[in-house]
């Protein structure tokens, strides 16, 4: 006989307000129907109605764990529109950030993630005392501590300060340090394996064909990450590696995340090491609008969550129209596809793993 | 009947006794009461709200953004334990705050009133940051109610977008303040 258990919307173990429907034959599921909607606010409307840089405060706060990576994707759509070239040491500044900006992202996911798995609530302690020295950094960079806005057409806002390569090396260092501690609490843990090892495993063949992008598709075998594929900024010229793992299960995911924080601290070193001299501010926002009326641009970027997508048709002042490809909307598509089968109790685990911040799924 | 007097007197020997050694009881400085009439005055309207004032317990309710920063309050760097207000709770039935961190979708309405009158009473609730204040930038949007006072009474509001974690801190003192009056400490 099958039961119907009715989960969220607002429950702990739910990420953000989700309300999931879960059909069940004893412990066992059969269908997993997801409930969104419900901090849909409609921000492709209202930036209809805002001038170009006035909208990018509210970019940002449609990945609220991410922040500066949604306000870069918008601000390369208005720059893709305009046709400004980048300032070659703004290119370095931006890779800095958002790969600071990843690796508080995916601390976070960390510390929520061992949480769901059932109260280590030790390692959301140290991510979250991780995740404030990070923030810490950005603040010093860009003069805020959650929404940065510190993205202008052409560059940034503000240089980084001079005495931010000191600080940012040590706290590398550091971090290197805490993501090994990390990675030999987690590997060592009976508990942590037994949940996550063969669990929820999406093969290479169904995470191309649901669409999921971001660590989600490279935790399945599949070398495809914006970064690289359609390279952008200098990731290129610092010969960056997309992180992957075969297996396709939650243990896979987690370690994909871990790589790509190592792998973001060598890009980081790297960049502050061949970092140019010279001028990363960006236009005024006077000047900002583009000048070709009804431009169709499209811009992907890799957020930390997967990749993300931009269209927009320009307008004089405004844009006319803006749609948001956000991976976490997509990334919960599959989530009926590998629960399936699943016992309940891992269901916490497989959606936990996708990463899912739920204003960028209702938008 | 033999039974009831028995309690009775029972009950009368207690209270003598209990009035007995708060008369030989002789108080620290600084304590809150000296003896039974002043104690029952005392539990009437002064320890219960002092209870209640060093044991605020939040439910854990985030919405959005402002959720990030609530997640911080609970954890190392600001530990909120050190202060009263212990851990998160995950059912609305033990907690007395509710924090609305976030911004208040028409959707999202029901459940939160479904919420609120689960809470035992006294209950209060905090509005933190600028869309549970008053819909913040998404006031114009078609899906937003324009703050949570729409719909619950609001104790205190927390302006900021999003507000630091310590600004939390210093609204659940405020709270503090308004559930059990000023802290009076009688050492100084």
């Amino acid at each position: 006989m099958l039961t119907k258990i009715n989960v969220g919307p607002i429950h702990p173990s739910t990420h953000g307000v989700l309300r999931l429907v879960v059909t069940l034959d004893g412990d066992t599921i059969v269908n997993v129907e997801p409930h969104i909607g419900f901090l849909h606010r409609g921000v492709e409307k209202l930036v209809e109605n805002r001038m170009y840089m006035q909208s990018e405060s509210y970019m940002e706060k449609v990945d609220y764990a991410a922040p500066m990576a949604y306000s870069d994707l918008y601000v390369s759509a208005v720059e893709e529109a305009m046709g400004v070239h980048i300032k070659e040491r703004a290119k370095y500044v931006r890779l800095i950030l958002l790969e600071l900006q990843r690796i508080a992202s995916h601390l976070l996911w960390l510390g929520t993630f061992c949480n769901d798995l059932g109260q280590m609530f030790t390692m959301f302690m140290w991510t979250m005392k991780d995740r404030d020295l990070v923030m810490n950094l950005l603040q010093d960079a860009t003069g805020s501590r959650m929404f940065y806005v510190n993205m202008r057409v052409g560059g940034v806002s503000m240089d980084l300060p001079p005495d931010f390569e000191e600080h940012a090396k040590s706290l590398l260092d550091y971090l290197e340090k805490r993501i090994k501690d990390y990675e030999a609490f987690l590997e060592k843990n009976p508990v942590f394996i037994e949940r996550t090892k063969g669990v929820g495993v999406l093969s290479r063949k169904d995470a191309i064909n649901l669409g999921v992008t971001g660590p989600v598709l490279r935790a399945s075998g599949v070398n495809f990450d914006v970064r690289s594929a359609y390279t952008y900024y200098a990731y290129e010229k610092l010969n960056f590696m997309p992180q992957i793992q075969v297996k396709g299960d939650v243990f896979a995911r987690y370690k994909v995340r871990i790589l790509e924080m190592k792998e973001s601290i060598r890009l980081i070193r790297d960049a502050l090491k061949e970092m140019p001299e010279g001028d990363a501010l960006g236009m005024p926002i006077k000047l900002i609008s583009p000048p070709i009326k009804e431009k169709e641009v499209i811009v992907r970027r890799e957020l930390p969550r997967g990749e993300g997508m931009m269209y927009m048709v320009t307008d004089k002042q405004k844009p006319y129209r803006l749609s948001i490809r956000a991976p976490a909307f997509i990334n919960l598509s599959a989530l009926n596809h590998m629960a399936q089968g699943a016992k309940y109790a891992d269901l916490f685990a497989i959606l936990g793993s996708l990463d899912l911040v739920m204003a960028d799924v209702d938008r | 009947m033999d039974e009831n007097e028995r309690v009775q007197n029972a009950r009368k020997e207690m209270e003598q006794l209990v009035a007995d050694s708060l008369k030989s009881y002789k108080p620290p400085v600084g304590a809150f009461f000296t003896n039974l009439k002043e104690a029952t005055k005392a539990i009437a309207d002064g320890s219960i709200r002092w209870a209640r004032k060093n044991s605020l317990w939040p439910m854990q309710f985030g919405l959005a953004c402002c959720a990030m920063e609530l997640m911080d309050f609970g954890s190392s760097r600001i530990d909120a334990e050190r202060k009263g207000y212990l851990l998160f709770r995950g059912t609305p039935r033990q907690c007395d705050v509710m924090i609305v961190a976030g911004w208040v979708t028409k959707s999202v309405v029901p459940e939160i009133k479904r919420l609120y009158e689960q809470m035992s009473k006294p209950r209060y609730v905090i509005a933190y940051g600028e869309c549970a204040v008053s819909g913040g930038p998404w006031w114009e949007s078609y899906n937003i109610i324009q703050g949570i006072d729409q719909v619950l009474p609001v104790d205190v509001y927390v302006a900021g977008c999003p507000p630091k974690p310590e600004n939390l801190f210093e609204a659940l003192m405020k709270l503090q303040e308004k559930v059990g009056g000023k802290v009076e400490d009688k050492q100084e």
